[in-house]
């Protein structure tokens, strides 16, 4: 069969299919071009070093999908959607080619028996999984699923390119005497269908599916980059770029940024071209809007909203350059509610199955605004306390480690005596009031297991974990450089130096924005060392606790850093019996506190407070009366949750350092102060 | 407009402030100096002024601990000029600091034009009567309101808003040039991100002025300066009424009274 020797309406074949060859690849370049130089216009940032790690991940995550399967359903649809696309393209240039060039002694792919076959076995995996995808859309959409025109567009073409190869199939094995074959069984099946067609009239139609099919092809070429279907090209590179690739994503150091970020973007130029890269990589599948608890809590955010706010506006703003009347990026696109709302959770990051990345644009709109001195009153209190005590609280440097008071013992000075390990506690195990005890005990654990450990008294600032991602990118560099400069007078015992930490967010800026690993300074969380203690017998077990209990992980510490199992193994071993709440582990539920937020008011429209929905989850599970938790600000969070939902009597919310305290039976604290 | 703001560094009451040995003065270990919270609504109103109006601001300070940081971030706020008149300002008093200022405004470099404001804290922790700006203005023969809540421009005037006992304002108009007692600002005042205060501290310069009073008149000497004795604290009783009897005559026993 040659489909390019026809004759239509007086054009030959195969001058029309140069034509529409050309047009149609002529716009999608025109197109794809327009869209790099936008993202050429962007800030630099180096996205480009460590190939081989970001091939390895790109190859796992494009070729495999992980998390597409997050979702079951879809998650099989999109796969084989995917391969059939992958399969379907390569053909459809193998038969453009022997198209355009009639003379190459190749055949057609549906000519080559095997291909053929694999054509088919797609063509109708495919329409199963467009039939899922129909179905899923139609009638048991999930919430946030962009429900748009152009994805039934997509779904429909994509549909059309599988029937016209089926159809092609049948009508070709008509034209050529109807014998069947096991290689086209599909074809075979189909061609049933038209027993009396005269086989010139079959070889007709064969030929006009492919037409159809091309012609589908070329269509979908023109349309992709105009669709969310542009996420199929850049996805890619996407995840070949993203930071997980390489880095901790815990970081949000830009490398090899040639601009001062310092005060962040107030237009989609001063983005970074990976920034940018998100929006045409997005497919609106809004798995980060049904993760984030700042959507669910009833707050104006949506991540996939900032996500494609910003494409829409760079397009509109940077392709069209006629449109004098587009709104300001940062305040109008993207409202300051909206910045505000994030708790930097992760949640959006950890789901998107394209690895965007969610949070440091909002942090870059962040600084804009705190560079405008647009920042809310609480937020502005908290900052002017960090800036001139070093702490959250508003409270003396001096009186940082005033909790040491009540101990039997004093708590070496780090900086003054040679310590094994470097504790440093965060602003609320130091100040926060309703932590005194925990913190009391926790210091009793590390002497009791013999541990060699000091603080840095008042030379303690708080990390600026928190500050970075309100976006007080100066203030953080200014407790950064403190607390750097207090850890170069500590006296190590001897070569392995460790700093443990309390808080999970003191944590992530120890262990992945102040370069400590440089200095051979390793970071630990204090379950990771309680771990570490009790499975080396240093903490001697002295009874075992019965009863159920859950564990919530701290966003800071599971999904920022991957630390699920320490705490998880204290417990076994204390002898109590986990039972997980539904979403634990990468898909825990943040409390409210991160980013800032803990700082901030709640507006109006907050319907329920994330610590009220997660501590409402721990309560219901059967024979649990304890929420184990390992961050101090979830002590504050969930304790407050549980007076508010009325849950007291029904569940307590305990540190696991005083579960460790009960088994080991270390005499109580005498709380002080 | 040609605004001034006075700004002052009052304790920071954070630290626990204590006597020093001389029974005089606080003792300076643990003392720190923070700008004093009405001048820096002070300095927000004037900044305000010169959004809407035009003009500029300069910020005054004298010698103080802790005191540039102050300027400069007045600086990275918007302030046009920072000035340091080099009189130590800890051991003064309203009076004598008023002498200073009015001497600075008098003799120069200050200048008192017909569009000059100036505007400091109504009161501050060391001047709770707030006199500073009474003083200069009856000094320089100025025009004075205080406990100012909001400063307009109107048809060449000053539209003054005034806080008063019960929850009333009182509305005034004056003539520039003036000086003005700052509660508050009509709005809060603003943040200023730590980067713009460093890269003030690195383009922008503090000019320091002295001023032709070498002795300000110190009019009142501190005799002593003291905690408060701490109050006897209440004690309750608890029981049914015989126990409570029997209990205070114990207790009246124990002190020696009956």
């Amino acid at each position: 069969m040659e489909p390019v020797k026809i004759n239509l309406f007086g054009v030959p074949g195969l001058a029309l299919l140069w034509a529409l060859t050309l047009i149609a690849f002529g716009v999608f370049g025109l197109r794809i071009w327009g869209l790099i130089g936008l993202l050429r216009q962007a800030r630099y940032e180096n996205r480009f070093d460590q190939f081989g790690r970001r091939l390895a991940h790109a190859a796992e995550h494009v070729l495999l999908q992980p998390r597409i399967f997050n979702e079951r359903a879809i998650g099989w649809a999109h796969f084989l959607i995917f391969w059939g696309f992958v399969l379907y393209t390569a053909c459809f240039n193998w038969s453009l080619i022997r198209g355009l060039f009639p003379f190459l002694p190749i055949p057609y792919p549906d000519e080559v028996k095997l291909v053929a076959l694999f054509l088919e076995i797609f063509a109708v995996l495919v329409l199963a999984a467009l039939a899922v995808a129909v179905a899923r859309r139609l009638f048991f959409p999930p919430p946030y699923l962009h429900l748009s025109l152009d994805a039934n567009i997509i779904l429909g073409l994509i549909g059309l390119l599988m029937l016209s190869t089926l159809f092609g199939s049948a009508f070709r094995l008509v034209g050529e005497g109807g014998h069947s074959s096991l290689w086209t069984p599909f074809g075979t099946l189909l061609a049933g269908v038209f027993p009396g067609m005269a086989p010139n009239a079959a070889r007709a139609w064969a030929t006009t599916m492919w037409w159809l099919h091309m012609v589908g092809v070329l269509a979908f070429l023109v349309y992709l980059p105009y669709s969310k279907h542009l996420h199929l090209l850049a996805s890619p590179f996407n995840v070949f770029f993203s930071q997980a690739a390489t880095r901790p994503v815990g970081d949000l150091t830009v490398s090899g940024a040639k601009d001062d970020l310092t005060e962040g973007a107030s237009k989609w130029q001063e983005l970074t071209w990976k920034q940018l890269l998100n929006g045409f990589s997005c497919a609106e599948c809004g798995r980060c809007d049904r993760a984030c608890p700042a959507t669910a809590s009833g707050h104006p955010l949506q991540p996939q909203q900032i996500i494609q706010k910003i494409k829409d506006h760079m397009v509109r703003t940077g392709l069209r350059r006629t449109d004098k009347s587009a709104p300001k990026l940062v305040g109008e696109v993207v409202t300051e509610k909206e910045a505000w709302a994030c708790l930097t959770c992760l949640s959006c990051m950890e789901q998107c199955p394209v690895w965007n990345e969610h949070v440091p644009v909002i942090v870059m709109f962040r600084r804009h605004l705190v560079s405008q001195g647009r920042v809310e009153r609480t937020i502005q209190e908290v900052l002017g306390n960090l800036q001139r005590y070093g702490n959250s609280f508003g409270k003396s440097d001096r009186m940082r480690a005033k909790w040491t008071q009540g101990l039997p013992f004093k708590v070496k000075d780090a900086r003054k005596e040679p310590v094994d390990v470097l504790w440093f506690t965060g602003d609320y195990a130091a100040y926060d009031p309703r932590m005194l005890e925990i913190t009391q005990t926790t210091a009793k654990l590390f002497a009791q297991a013999g541990l060699d450990f000091g603080i840095l008294y008042e030379a303690e600032r708080n990390t600026g974990n928190d500050v970075r991602r309100v976006g007080e990118e100066g203030l953080f560099e200014l407790l950064r450089d403190k607390n750097l400069d207090a850890i170069s007078k500590v006296q190590w015992k001897n070569g392995n130096r460790v700093i443990v930490t309390t808080d999970p967010h003191s944590y992530n800026a120890l262990k992945n924005e102040y370069g400590l690993a440089n200095e051979g300074i390793g970071v630990k969380h204090y379950t990771e060392l309680l771990d570490e203690l009790i499975s080396l017998g240093k903490l001697a077990l002295k009874k075992k606790l019965t009863g159920k209990v859950t564990y919530h992980d701290p966003c800071y510490l599971g999904r920022y850093n991957g630390v699920y199992e320490p705490p998880r193994k204290v417990i076994a071993a204390l002898g109590l019996e986990l039972v997980e709440m539904p979403r634990n582990r990468a898909i825990s539920y943040c409390c409210g506190a991160g980013g800032g937020r803990i700082w901030m008011e709640d507006t109006p429209d907050v319907k329920e407070r994330p610590a009220e929905n997660r501590i409402r989850e721990a309560a219901r599970l059967n024979g649990v009366q304890t929420l184990v938790v390992a961050c101090p600000k979830d002590i504050a969070m969930f304790r407050d949750a549980v007076k508010t939902t009325g849950l007291e009597g029904k569940i307590v919310v305990k540190d696991i350092a005083e579960l460790v305290a009960e088994a080991i039976e270390v005499a109580p604290v005498q709380v002080s102060g | 407009m040609n605004l001034y703001v006075l700004l002052k560094m009052v304790p920071d009451t954070v630290e626990e402030l204590n006597v020093a040995a001389d029974g005089k003065s606080l003792d300076t270990e643990f003392l720190r100096f923070k700008v004093s919270d009405p001048d820096e609504h002070a300095l927000e109103q004037a900044l305000i002024l010169k959004e809407k109006h035009g003009g500029t601001v300069t910020v005054v300070a004298l010698e103080a601990p802790e005191v540039d940081e102050v300027l400069f971030t007045a600086l990275a706020k918007g302030a046009d000029r920072a000035l340091k008149i080099t009189t130590d300002q800890t051991r003064l008093g309203a009076f004598a600091a008023a002498q200073v200022y009015a001497a600075f405004f008098k003799a120069g470099p200050g200048q008192i034009t017909p569009e000059t404001l100036i505007l400091a804290g109504s009161q501050a922790i060391d001047d709770l009567e707030g006199e500073l700006a009474a003083y200069l203005a009856e000094t320089l023969g100025l025009p004075y309101l205080g406990v100012v809540c909001n400063v307009a421009r109107a048809n060449g005037k000053l539209i003054v808003l005034k806080e008063f006992a019960g929850g009333l304002r009182g509305q005034f108009e004056i003539g520039l040039p003036a000086v003005l007692g700052v509660q508050s600002a009509e709005k809060p005042p603003r943040y200023v991100p730590v980067a713009k205060v460093r890269a003030v501290m690195k383009s922008a310069k503090i000019e320091t002025v002295e001023v032709g009073v070498s002795e300000p008149a110190v009019r009142l000497q501190l005799e002593r300066l003291y905690k408060p004795e701490v109050a006897g604290r209440a004690q309750m009783l608890e029981g049914t009424p015989e126990e409570i009897a029997e209990k205070i005559v114990e207790v009246l026993a124990k002190q020696g009274i009956l």
